[in-house]
């Protein structure tokens, strides 16, 4: 029961699509138009592409709504009814339980170091395919989609063989006292492999289209790589980075299934929250089990719309300055 | 800043995009490399500039070597075809650039870079657009605004990638004099690079013309035009006539018939005859080296454009010729045709 789904990743690249907003740079003959010319022809357009009847459209649209209603608003609407079935006090209390209050502290713990660590490894994935020429790129990118394609339990299972008492690593951390599975670290581990790609995705697109011609500009201008990574290219590419980091972070914090293989569910130890709300279900636990689940429900809305507001910044910010 | 290009080679694959290129530049001088798109101008461009590297040979500015040096440490201002502007920094950020990113000990105070960049945008008369975005600009602004970032490093050299390629005609035209002004002000040694040979030859003190990765010639304005050195430059610049011509023992025949022209030494074996639409004569049928059936007229300005048949060579050879218009051409008359100057050049294989 993951929550929070994570996006197609073909809905990664959705900025393509729009891309030339606007250039003001050569539009002088357009412009010379009369204005009122132009609005009439986008009028008769859309009075063109309006051909169904009314009753085919008002059917359409309340089958688009019941859809939606049932699939999307009614489970959100169950989630916080439930949390809330037993009153406010009740709720509050079941988040204050120090189990439920350990997995919120793993699982914002959890999203940071991965997300921290896949902003990093992402902006570097990012930077060598966008930017640089070399053998082997196509494989690169194909690898980096790798996560979005296995299944999150395999992914989960690879860390086992490969750091289980079994594994290949198992014996030398064994020796060495250290714990990667059913443990933190392992978390950690397989959350930065789900959710690998949604930085570099965002970025890839991005910085393709931008090229490498401001970083040139830079260079030729006196300044060093690191002054034209922060004052060129990382300005450019800020919005799609946010982008990139939310949805990573909105994966992190609902991802179950490779965290289930390999966390062991040790209570008030390695329990993350979508894990927690599954025992707590199982357990007849509704309230509390919804409450936890209403806070992954709130990060899902919350995530909604900072990424409606990114994507509108986005689409702003894609206006060329060449061309 | 003198430039000295030796032995400059730079294949990507299999194909050279310069090859053994040698070329110095002048102190002060403004050049133009010109040629078809892929004879290696840019790539020419951008290894004096250091965004690429040549496969061998030498790069010296001042005598100095360049190559051991990247792009940041050369002081060369380089101005992008398509502007390179920073899309998300003001035009006044834009050119303060380049003076913000110098290493500490060197760079100058705020009010100092406010004070040098103001200048600069009142170099390039846009001053009043200095809180603008470079997306709110037109074409030629931008083209401007490029140029201001490229001079505020104070640049020992000047190099332009298609400087006016993006603009449309008339803001074309109004930059180009508006290049030399500025020029001749701050006359750093500049390059530019266009394939449009009314640009280089109206703009530049000295032309060089470029094909294939290889330099055909250098020279003036006056000398590319007038005196060609390769059947590519004659081709390349200004419109000409070609013929294909059999150089025998001194004499010229086109199509199996002598043509009465001299062979100016020109070697035996096929060629290529070149003659500049305004160099042929036109004068009564009979008279001249050639003959022809004028098939079409148009007329604009001073001059009468020709379409000729000749009567001479395989059936369908159309010419087009430019005349004066004190002797008004009809179609269906017939003409002579006289070349007053003309070259031969050994057709290449």
């Amino acid at each position: 029961m993951t929550i929070i789904t994570a996006s197609d990743p073909a809905h990664l690249s959705h900025r393509e699509r729009s891309d030339r907003v606007s250039d003001p740079g050569e539009g002088s003959s357009s412009a010379a138009l009369p204005v009122g010319n132009r609005k009439t022809t986008v009028g008769i357009a859309r009075s063109n592409s309006r051909t169904e009847p009314g009753p085919v459209r008002f059917v359409i649209i309340v089958l688009a709504l019941t859809f939606l209603t049932v699939f999307v608003v009614l489970p959100l609407v169950v989630v916080f009814a439930q949390a809330f079935s037993k009153g406010f006090i009740a709720y509050f209390a079941a988040l204050a339980e120090p189990e439920a209050w350990s997995a919120i502290k793993l699982t914002l713990l959890v999203a940071a170091i991965s997300v921290g660590l896949n902003l990093v490894f992402g902006v570097l994935a990012a930077w060598a395919i966008a930017k640089f020429d070399f053998s082997g790129k196509t494989f690169l990118i194909t690898l980096i989609d790798l996560p979005f394609s296995v299944s999150p339990v395999i992914a989960g299972l690879v860390f086992v063989l490969l750091f289980g008492a079994q594994g290949y690593f198992g014996p030398w951390l064994q020796a060495h006292n250290i714990n990667v599975l059913f443990a933190v670290p392992g978390i950690v581990l397989v959350t930065i492999f789900v959710t690998f790609p949604f930085v570099a995705r965002a970025l890839i697109p991005l910085m393709q289209e931008q090229g490498t011609q401001e970083e040139e500009a830079a260079i030729s201008l006196g300044a060093s790589g690191l002054q034209t990574f922060f004052r060129v290219t990382l300005p450019n590419i800020k919005w799609g980075l946010l982008y990139g980091v939310l949805l990573c972070n909105a994966r992190a914090m609902g991802e179950f299934g490779a965290v289930s293989v390999v966390s062991g569910h040790i209570r008030g130890e390695t329990n993350t929250m979508p894990l927690l709300v599954e025992i707590l279900y199982n357990e007849y636990q509704f309230v509390s089990s919804f409450a936890i689940a209403s806070l992954l429900a709130m990060l899902a809305l919350i995530t909604l719309v900072v990424k409606t507001v990114l994507e509108r910044r986005l689409d702003e910010g894609q206006a060329p300055s060449d061309h | 800043m003198t430039i000295e290009v030796k032995n400059i080679v730079k294949k990507f694959g299999a194909f050279a995009a310069l090859d053994n290129v040698d070329l110095k530049v002048g102190n002060g001088e403004l050049l133009a490399l010109l040629g078809p798109s892929g004879s290696g101008k840019t790539t020419l461009l951008r290894i004096i500039a250091g965004l690429d590297w040549p496969d061998s040979g030498e790069l010296s500015f001042d005598g100095e070597d360049a190559l051991g040096r990247g792009a940041s440490e050369r002081q060369v201002g380089f101005v992008f075809q398509h502007y390179a502007l920073f899309r998300h920094m003001t035009v006044f950020e834009n050119v303060a650039f380049g003076l913000r990113v110098q290493p500490r000990g060197v760079r100058k105070d705020e009010a100092t870079i406010r004070a040098r960049v103001k200048e600069l945008l009142d170099l390039v008369q846009l001053d009043w657009l200095s809180s603008r975005y470079p997306s709110q600009l037109s074409g030629g602004q931008r083209q401007r605004i490029a140029l201001a970032r490229a001079l505020a490093i104070e640049p020992r050299i000047l190099l332009l990638d298609e400087p006016f390629g993006a603009l449309d005609a008339k803001v074309r035209k109004e930059l180009r004099q508006w290049l030399r002004s500025l020029h001749s002000e701050i006359s750093v040694t500049t390059i530019f690079v266009t394939h449009d040979q009314e640009e280089a030859l109206e703009v530049a003190n000295r032309v060089v013309v470029m094909d294939k990765g290889r330099i055909e010639q250098i020279g003036t304005p006056g000398e590319v035009y007038d005196s060609p050195a390769t059947a590519f430059v004659h081709g390349f610049i200004g419109e000409s006539i070609v013929l294909p011509v059999d150089v025998r023992d001194g004499a010229v025949r086109l199509g199996g018939s002598a043509l009465d022209i001299g062979a100016n030494g020109a070697a035996s074996g096929a060629s290529k005859l070149f003659v500049r639409r305004h160099d042929m004569q036109i004068g009564p049928p009979g008279s001249g080296a050639l003959q022809g059936a004028v098939r079409h007229v148009r007329s604009f300005g001073p001059i009468q454009r020709a379409e000729v048949a000749l009567s001479a060579g395989e059936g369908n050879t159309v010419i087009e010729i430019d005349a004066p218009r004190d002797r008004e051409l009809r179609a269906g008359e017939m003409v002579g045709l006289q070349p007053r100057r003309y070259r031969i050049f050994a057709a290449q294989k």
